[in-house]
């Protein structure tokens, strides 16, 4: 009953809005005559009695304030009162509006585009596992980024699945996916296949969608379990869901294994990689390039590994486990190089693969939201100077009986509206900033699939964000307007002015400071940009192409694979238009390396070491390779044809090796020994010296690096690298040519060299894109900011400009004092930006490789932006200035 | 502060659900006959009045219609409802429970 009365007042109160007011009116004009006509009874005159009734009833507006506050909705009143108002106000301002909007937007939009793609990448929920929480990640520590990781060895993998006391269901897996031919009675198709643990499956929790999934008792040993799983995409695309697939026979890399069953719609393990088949590491060898001796070799890191916590273990207790297995292991194997510590992560999508990505969306993070917070700086200035327009405005309507709570919520209504505004558009930038970023990153070697669709999580955290936002830079200019003393306004004041003015002054300091900084990250990138991409790489990349080629999916025997190879880069070289052909084991500026495992001759190897292995990395060539690459020989010869099996040993070093391995002395000639491998103590012969090439990405630092002949150190995982003679694109020419081979390879991947570098350089290519571009934004916003402080302060000393030129001081002096202030606010931000850019700098340092955190060049255009801009500024408040007439100024007032 | 706030509050709807409990009156009719009702203790200010008699109405347990006035005026005149004199009937018995409790503690 009393609720049924709410609701009806409610909806009367919302829908007959001007019925209740009339009535209140009515009835309070009556109450006021009815009070004057007792008054008349009581002897007053007509018009006494009037005056003393409504002085009884004190104020008839100011009841009608009250009443209205008590009404149902009265909130809800307010606040259409408020948004309507906010809505006139705004469209009177449009510039102001549009600024504002717009400024939000570009900081929305930029925060949404990364919680987008880090939602999508960081958001651990992967499909068709069970309890993915209690699941790690375990591989060594990577040097220099705190996630990532550097493989493990298989060795490692046993060891810690046999002592580990805090895991259960330890499981490994190649750090990437490969490349194999699947060959089925429907055709033959390349397919993205894992390797895993027989136990992978069942420490996942994975049920199959068809048939079994490994069993912990398939037998690991190598030969040992010929089966596969199917994923469930691979299943409906080229078996058209047939349930009978299970039990067939298909073959691998010509190697014949059995479907067991299919895996559950959309599983990818724990990795953004979705692998269409897996087999069981007993199948290691025959699918891969990999030798029995990769899963007996202790030092050889190719595996990341996966396990379940235990029931009622912690994380923390693991990592402790790990830690201990890793110094009894230590201990154990002294003479075994263990490079880096054992590294335990909660699993996720990032762990494994991703260290750059990973850094990469840190950084924009930290850039997204750096540029919100200047936008949040801009819109609280812009709306501190309306405040200051608006002084007499609060205070007439404090004179007249609204109370200070409801202007406070008023000016935030208008801010609201403005972040509602902000917003929306920023959503919709967010689509265009999302593409637009994931278009920056290089097409990535494997299939990556990220859900990037706006989930709603994405947009409740960005309109919580722009709530947040819009409270904390709409509060302090609302308190402060609000706070108009009554009679010193309507006086025409000067009280709290210089509060309000040192606020704005430190929102443009903000601003331009944390512009500056961007502007600095984007420079330091772009810096180290152009030092990574520079031909001081060693090597130039364009108009080069390449493609992986597995020949053991080819050639079973080592024979028949080099054999293939060389017939491949015969017919390639063939072709018009190529240039030069050959084939690596890796690509420089991959993120690959190989070890070395040579010594020099006579050396002994330190206490505890089974050899005397000089550090650096290597690579195994076909002959031209320095002649595609366009690496410059610096003497000797490149490899030939005859240096074959049964030749002599040869090997090619890079100045560095030649530097420390013999210093001072002529490289030609000189000899290493082998220390690993078939060929452990054979004798190499030094032919030739090849200028030095950037190889990993982390460390651009150049390191001994050793050339060896592929005819004499078979591989058979290699990449085909082809120069085109005109830059032209050969790689259908090169597809057909690989399609007629016997056997043909199919559907060859071919990337151009160009692209497989970007990989590598991705953070950086991120960071100077958006930090530069972002930054740019944040320096017009900065430059809208000083312009309206600006303006703002020569609009208040109009008079005293006006006197002081009446007075006869020259224009330049009623310059100087209007630009000191605007350019000691630039001073102020940009020293405090420059603090902030150096620390920056020392921050991102291992993604700054070849420039200085405190880069001159980028400070010093940093710096001359900022000025240039704020300058810009001060023009049109400077030449208003000028103008100012004392007559004018003294209307004015 | 806000205690006496509320306090004067429940005192004031207490006030006018009895005003009101001999017949049906307008704001100002309220006002007197609380005033004639605690012989002048209480003199009702229309700022707090008109919004209690709102509230009330809105509460459903105050009816209003328009009636003339004594001197021909058109006027908003309240009267209870049901609800109103249930609310009342409440409201006295738990004042009295608490005025007797004051009392007892007061002259403890």
């Amino acid at each position: 009953m009393v609720l049924l009365a709410r609701v009806t007042s409610l909806i009367r109160n919302l829908t007959r809005r001007n019925r209740v007011e009339r009535d209140l009116d009515e009835e309070l004009r009556a109450t006021a005559e009815m009070l004057a006509a007792e008054k008349m009874r009581a002897g007053y005159a007509p018009d006494a009695a009037r005056r003393a009734a409504l002085a009884e009833l004190g104020g008839i507006e100011s009841i009608k304030e009250q009443v209205r506050d008590v009404r149902s909705g009265a909130f809800l009143d307010t606040f259409r009162q408020d948004m309507h108002y906010a809505v006139r106000l705004l469209r009177r301002y449009p510039l102001f509006a549009l600024t504002a909007a717009l400024s939000l937007a570009v900081g929305i939009g930029a925060n949404t585009a990364v919680f987008t793609i880090g939602n999508s990448l960081l958001r651990f929920s992967p499909v068709a596992v069970s309890d993915p929480d209690r699941l790690v990640d375990i591989g060594r520590s990577f040097d220099g980024i705190p996630i990532g990781f550097n493989p493990a060895s298989y060795p490692d993998y046993l060891d810690i699945r046999r002592r580990t006391t805090t895991l259960e269901h330890v499981y490994a897996h190649p750090l990437f996916t490969k490349d194999m031919t699947l060959a089925s009675t429907t055709g033959t198709e390349r397919v993205v296949g894992d390797v895993v643990t027989a136990n992978y499956f069942t420490a996942l929790g994975t049920r199959p969608a068809v048939g079994r999934l490994f069993l912990p008792d398939d037998n690991d040993q190598p030969g040992a379990s010929p089966i596969a799983v199917l994923s469930h995409r691979l299943w409906v695309r080229s078996f058209k869901s047939d349930p009978g697939i299970v039990g067939q026979t298909v073959r691998l890399n010509r190697y014949p294994v059995t479907v067991v069953g299919v895996a559950p719609e959309g599983f990818q393990g724990t990795t953004v990689v979705a692998a269409d088949v897996w087999v069981p590491m007993s199948m290691v060898t025959y699918v891969t390039g990999s030798t029995a001796a990769q899963l007996d070799a202790r030092g050889a890191g190719w595996v990341v590994l996966g396990a379940r916590l235990k029931p009622g273990v912690t994380f923390q207790q693991a990592v402790a486990d790990v830690a201990n297995i890793d110094g009894a292991l230590r201990a154990e194997y002294p003479g075994q190089q263990h490079p880096q510590p054992f590294r335990v992560l909660q699993a996720s999508p990032m762990a494994d693969k991703m260290p750059l990505a990973a850094a990469a969306l840190l950084l924009l993070g930290a850039i997204a939201s750096t540029v919100l917070v200047i936008a949040c700086a801009n819109v609280a200035g812009l709306l501190l100077a309306r405040a200051s327009g608006r002084r007499r405005e609060m205070a007439l309507r404090l004179a007249i009986g609204a109370n200070r709570s409801r202007l406070i919520r008023q000016l935030l209504t208008e801010t609201l509206i403005l972040f509602a505004l902000g917003s929306g558009a920023g959503i919709v930038l967010a689509r265009a900033m999302t593409t637009a970023l994931i278009s920056l990153l290089p097409a990535l070697p494997i299939p990556v699939h990220l859900s990037l669709t706006l989930d709603w999580r994405v947009v409740m955290l960005t309109c919580g964000l722009a709530l947040v936002a819009a409270l904390l830079s709409g509060l302090a200019p609302a308190l402060h307007a609000s706070r108009a003393d009554v009679s010193s306004v309507l006086k025409d004041e000067s009280s709290g002015v210089s509060a309000r003015f040192r606020l704005r002054n430190a929102f443009v300091v903000a601003q331009v400071a944390l512009s500056l900084l961007l502007i600095v990250v984007g420079g330091l990138f772009t810096r180290a940009l152009q030092q990574a991409s520079s031909a001081d790489a060693g090597f130039d990349a364009s108009g080069v192409e390449v493609a992986s080629i597995d020949a053991s999916a080819l050639g079973d025997s080592e024979t028949t694979g080099m054999n293939y190879v060389r017939e491949l880069i015969d017919r390639v070289g063939r072709l018009p238009g190529v240039n030069a052909v050959s084939t690596a084991r890796m690509l420089p500026l991959a993120s690959e390396s190989m070890g070395l495992g040579l010594s020099l001759p006579g050396a002994v190897p330190a206490p505890g070491e089974s050899s005397a292995d000089v550090a650096g990395n290597g690579n195994v060539v076909m002959p031209g390779y320095f002649a595609v690459m366009r690496i410059p020989l610096r003497a000797g010869r490149d490899f030939t044809d005859r240096d074959a099996p049964g030749a002599p040993l040869v090997a090619i070093v890079g100045e560095e090796a030649a530097r420390r391995f013999w210093p001072e002395q002529d490289p030609i000639g000189k000899q290493l020994v082998m220390n690993a491998g078939t060929g452990a103590g054979s004798v190499l012969q030094v032919i030739g010296v090849a200028h030095d090439v950037k190889y990993r990405t982390v460390d651009f630092g150049t390191v001994p690096f050793v050339y060896l002949p592929m005819r004499q150190h078979y591989t058979s995982t290699v990449t085909l690298v082809v120069r085109s003679g005109d830059g032209r694109s050969t790689a259908d020419q090169v597809r057909t040519v690989a399609a007629a081979m016997s056997p043909p390879l199919p559907a060859l991947s071919i990337q151009s060299l160009e692209d497989v570098v970007a990989v590598g350089l991705t953070p950086q290519r991120v960071g100077a894109f958006v930090a530069g571009s972002l930054g740019l934004v944040g320096v017009l916003l900065a430059a809208i900011g000083i312009y309206g402080v600006t303006a703002y302060a020569v609009s208040r000393r109009t008079r005293e400009i006006a006197i002081r030129s009446a007075l006869g001081a020259p224009r330049g002096s009623v310059v100087r004092l209007v630009l000191r202030h605007a350019m000691s606010l630039t001073a102020v931000g940009c020293a405090i930006g420059l603090v902030l850019g150096g620390l920056a700098g020392q921050v991102l340092s291992t993604l700054l490789v070849g420039v200085s955190p405190i880069d001159p060049v980028t400070l010093g255009v940093a710096i001359a932006l900022c000025t240039g801009v704020a300058l810009a500024a001060c023009y049109v408040p400077i030449s208003r200035a000028m103008r100012i007439e004392a007559s004018d100024a003294l209307r004015s007032e | 502060m806000t205690q006496r706030a509320s306090l004067l509050q429940g005192t004031l709807d207490l006030l006018i659900l009895k005003a009101l409990s001999t017949g049906e009156l307008h704001g100002l009719g309220v006002s007197r006959r609380i005033e004639q009702m605690t012989g002048g203790t209480f003199a009702v200010q229309a700022g707090s009045l008109f919004p209690a008699l709102h509230r009330l109405e809105e509460s459903g347990w105050l009816a209003s219609m328009w009636e003339a006035s004594e001197n021909n005026r058109r006027a908003k005149y309240y009267k209870l409802t049901k609800a109103g004199k249930r609310q009342l009937g409440e409201a006295t018995e738990q004042w009295n429970r608490i005025a007797l409790a004051m009392t007892k503690a007061l002259e403890a």
